[in-house]
């Protein structure tokens, strides 16, 4: 019996850790307390901070002096994890790793196959996206045995959280990246759900401020990341529900854009006056005006400025400085012009048009999150029919409460600016304006809120139902006479529909394969956000836009050489929120479908 | 000997053979049965071989690497305009100021309106100076404070690696294009 529940914020730019004692009385309410982490913050030095820096950095020989990289538990010394791995990352960007979670769930490459960091010089050992998760989730175990020896952490129950947005392979991948961290019990949870497990714990009267009926919007903006979801109040037996109805896709777009295009910003002022900057300059100034929006842009800010200063690079300290301003006019601009623009709910944001790009991680194309949402609930409008969504006119998905997350979410103008956005669209479909919810401690609430849902799983407080996020498919090739040159055109049978819930299993039987056993079988895999209204063993004939091939899945039957087995397909959703897909002879064998990360999805 | 003469053959004994010139050893009470028996007590591998006079070069380092206070110090500002100065002088406090709030806690010694009259509740000179008209006793019952004094309530620096030298405030940097 696990003495502690602990919840993991596994995230783009920074993990956290809380904890909540393992509930005796389940009606006791669950009580959540923040972890702080040791990590190396400057050679030689090991200090508590509240979050850890999801940083490593691959030091050569040259790097540190020697003996300085030792952790308070046996480590790998040239992997360097946290703050420290971020600020030499800064001076030596080329080993270091940065974005892994972002790396782990982009399906353009081999995320078990050592490519980070991508720009590594030759000679140095690289690691893939899977082992550097291992490290950050290892680092916070360690971490955690450190400060508990009298409750080791494999013995505690774990919640790990990710993306809503997160696919079946990016969510096995993490799953494995956490048992090979050494997690014994380990339970994925989307973030916006613990977002909003966080805004429960602190109101124990929730249930006092949501109606059967309402939706509640769930805006998540990180570092690196923005995600959407929705979650329906529904009602069950006289109880009130929580449902996830609906997920975004995955945006990689955040708070560290809108510090880049600050310090763009600056620099172009800079480079009009004829000063120009250096690559660590620009790095200083970054930083710099990172630390100057949250100043300007704080609750209680009054200036109308705050000056930026890079001082100079050598010696000569005060010579060398250069000085500028960053103008809260100017932060309003980049801000709300850029990121946050005046919408209508039918504006779309821009597609990616180059043919060609850097092989690098999928940024999104159009810096627009206003757009991004409106397309988020316009989507919820075309097919979705899943749970009870509330909609305007139009169809457009349509909100009564938000919940802000994410450290961008700290700045009340963007929140302004978000709901001023969404009412417009409201008001527009004859609806009244949304209500925001208000959390706490924006950049700790994904970790809190994990670490109360997993209270609330062993019977204490309230539960979202969700099940799977997306509809699977399993692609199938038509029966038709070879064209040279043209490949068969592909069916996509439904394998699991959205919302299938955990603990629950579905078998296709109107389908059936032949499979040669001993050799390996590939199935393809495909994904859809939008397509909710398709049952299991639905067979879709023209695939079009909305679905999306996400891997290969691959079966090797064991048994008899040259025999062909027909087996069907039946798919499961594990009680820890894993789909699994299984091939099922008639004379009731059973082989597991494994995702193929290996080859890359064309 | 002279003390670098000492120096040198020490650092230059450690590092080549691993261990103190016996005379050295003597000299500052390094005996070899007490080595073995610190080395017996403390498991880490990492005994300190560091003086504790090391700390104010380890505290030089810190606020250089993380204020750059050496460097604002040590330029030669006579010809530099104020607004230039003001504006690097801003940043170099403002880290100066994070990094001393991280590695120690400073209070007030006597945490009263400066200006005002205050009451004198130690005679220990270390703690309050008495200036002005000091009566021959040197004790008064009070006065007006004129500054309320700085105590460290905690100093929480990190260890010294060997490795570190502390000597070193800041290593020379060399960019590779």
């Amino acid at each position: 019996m696990p003495k502690y529940v602990i919840g993991i914020d596994l995230g783009t730019t920074n993990c956290a850790l809380a904890y909540a004692e393992a509930p005796a009385d389940p009606r006791e309410p669950a009580s959540v307390t923040l972890e702080s982490i040791p990590q190396l913050v400057n050679p030689g030095e090991v200090r508590d901070e509240s979050l850890l820096a999801s940083f490593l950095y691959i030091a050569g020989a040259t790097d540190f002096p020697a003996g300085s990289l030792s952790l308070p538990w046996p480590s790998d010394e040239h992997m360097v994890v946290g703050e420290l791995a971020r600020k030499r990352g800064v001076e030596s960007a080329r080993r270091l790793v940065s974005s892994a979670k972002s790396w782990l769930s982009h399906s353009g490459v081999d995320r078990t196959s050592a490519i980070l960091p991508p720009t590594a010089p030759e000679g140095v050992e690289k690691i893939s996206p899977l082992e550097a998760a291992r490290r950050y989730l290892d680092h916070l175990r360690q971490a955690w045995d450190s400060k508990h020896p009298d409750a080791p952490f494999a013995d505690q129950q774990v919640l790990v959280t990710v993306p809503a947005s997160f696919d079946a392979v990016a969510r096995e991948l993490t799953q494995r990246a956490a048992e090979e961290a050494g997690y014994k019990s380990v339970i994925l949870l989307e973030e916006p759900q613990a977002a909003f497990y966080a805004w429960i714990e602190r109101h124990a009267d929730w249930r006092d401020r949501v109606r059967i009926g309402d939706l509640i919007l769930v805006v998540d903006i990180g570092g690196g990341t923005t995600d959407f979801t929705l979650i329906a109040v529904t009602e069950r037996e006289g109880e009130l529900q929580l449902e996830r109805v609906a997920v975004g896709e995955h945006i990689l777009l955040g708070g560290d854009n809108i510090d880049l295009a600050l310090a763009r910003h600056i620099e172009s002022q800079l480079a009009a006056k004829g000063t120009k900057l250096d690559s660590l300059q620009l790095h200083a100034l970054w930083q710099q005006c990172r630390a100057a929006k949250e100043q300007l842009l704080s609750e209680d800010a009054q200036k109308a400025e705050h000056p930026v200063t890079i001082l100079g690079k050598g010696t000569g300290l005060v010579g060398g400085t250069i000085k500028a301003k960053l103008r809260r006019e100017d932060i309003d601009r980049i801000l709300l012009d850029g990121f946050f623009p005046t919408a209508s709910s039918s504006d779309m944001p821009a597609r990616r048009r180059a043919g060609l790009a850097e092989l690098g991680l999928p940024y999104a194309a159009d810096a627009a999150i206003t757009r991004h949402l409106a397309r988020f609930l316009r989507q919820q409008a075309s097919t979705a029919e899943h749970g009870t969504v509330r909609r305007g006119a139009s169809g457009l998905a349509a909100p009564t409460h938000i919940l802000f997350n994410g450290g961008v979410l700290r700045a009340p103008i963007v929140r302004d600016r978000i709901i001023d956005v969404l009412n417009s669209w409201l008001a527009a479909e004859g609806l009244p304006a949304v209500q925001p919810l208000f959390g706490e401690d924006l950049m700790h609430a994904v970790a809190r809120g994990a670490a109360y849902y997993g209270t609330a799983r062993q019977g204490r407080g309230v539960r979202i139902r969700g099940g799977v996020p997306r509809t699977y498919y399993i692609g199938i090739e038509s029966a038709m006479p070879a064209v040279p040159g043209m490949p068969a055109p592909m069916k996509a049978l439904v394998v699991a529909p959205f919302g299938m819930e955990e603990g629950t299993g579905v078998r296709i039987e109107n389908q059936e394969f032949g499979l040669y056993v001993g050799e390996p079988a590939e199935f393809r895999f495909l994904l859809s956000a939008t397509r909710k209204n398709d049952k299991a063993g639905d067979l879709i004939d023209d695939p079009g836009e909305d679905i999306e091939e996400l891997a290969l899945m691959e079966v090797t039957l064991t048994g008899n050489q040259g025999e062909m087995a027909p087996v069907s397909l039946e798919s499961l959703v594990t009680e820890t929120g894993q789909l699994q897909l299984w091939c099922v002879a008639r004379d009731g064998r059973r082989w597991k479908l494994e995702f193929n990360v290996r080859e890359q999805a064309v | 000997m002279s003390r670098i003469v000492l120096a040198f053959r020490s650092f230059f004994s450690i590092l080549f053979r691993d261990t103190l010139p016996e005379e050295v050893a003597k000299a500052y009470g390094y005996s070899k049965a007490g080595a073995v028996k610190a080395k017996a007590v403390a498991a880490t591998p990492m005994a300190p071989e560091v003086k504790t006079s090391d700390g104010a070069l380890q505290m030089l380092g810190i606020l250089q690497r993380d204020g750059r206070l050496v460097d604002l110090l040590m330029e030669d500002i006579s010809g530099a305009q104020d607004e230039q100065i003001g504006a690097a002088f801003r940043s170099v406090q403002e880290q100066c100021r994070d990094s001393l709030e991280k590695y120690f806690r400073l209070s007030p010694v006597i945490d009263g309106v400066e200006g005002s009259y205050t009451k004198i509740e130690s005679s220990d000179p270390a703690v309050v100076k008495l200036l002005g008209n000091v009566p021959a006793s040197g004790k008064a019952q009070g006065g007006l404070l004129r500054h309320k004094g700085w105590r460290a309530e905690r100093v929480d620096l990190p260890k010294i690696v060997p490795s570190q030298k502390p000597d070193v405030i800041a290593p020379a940097e060399i960019e590779i294009e």
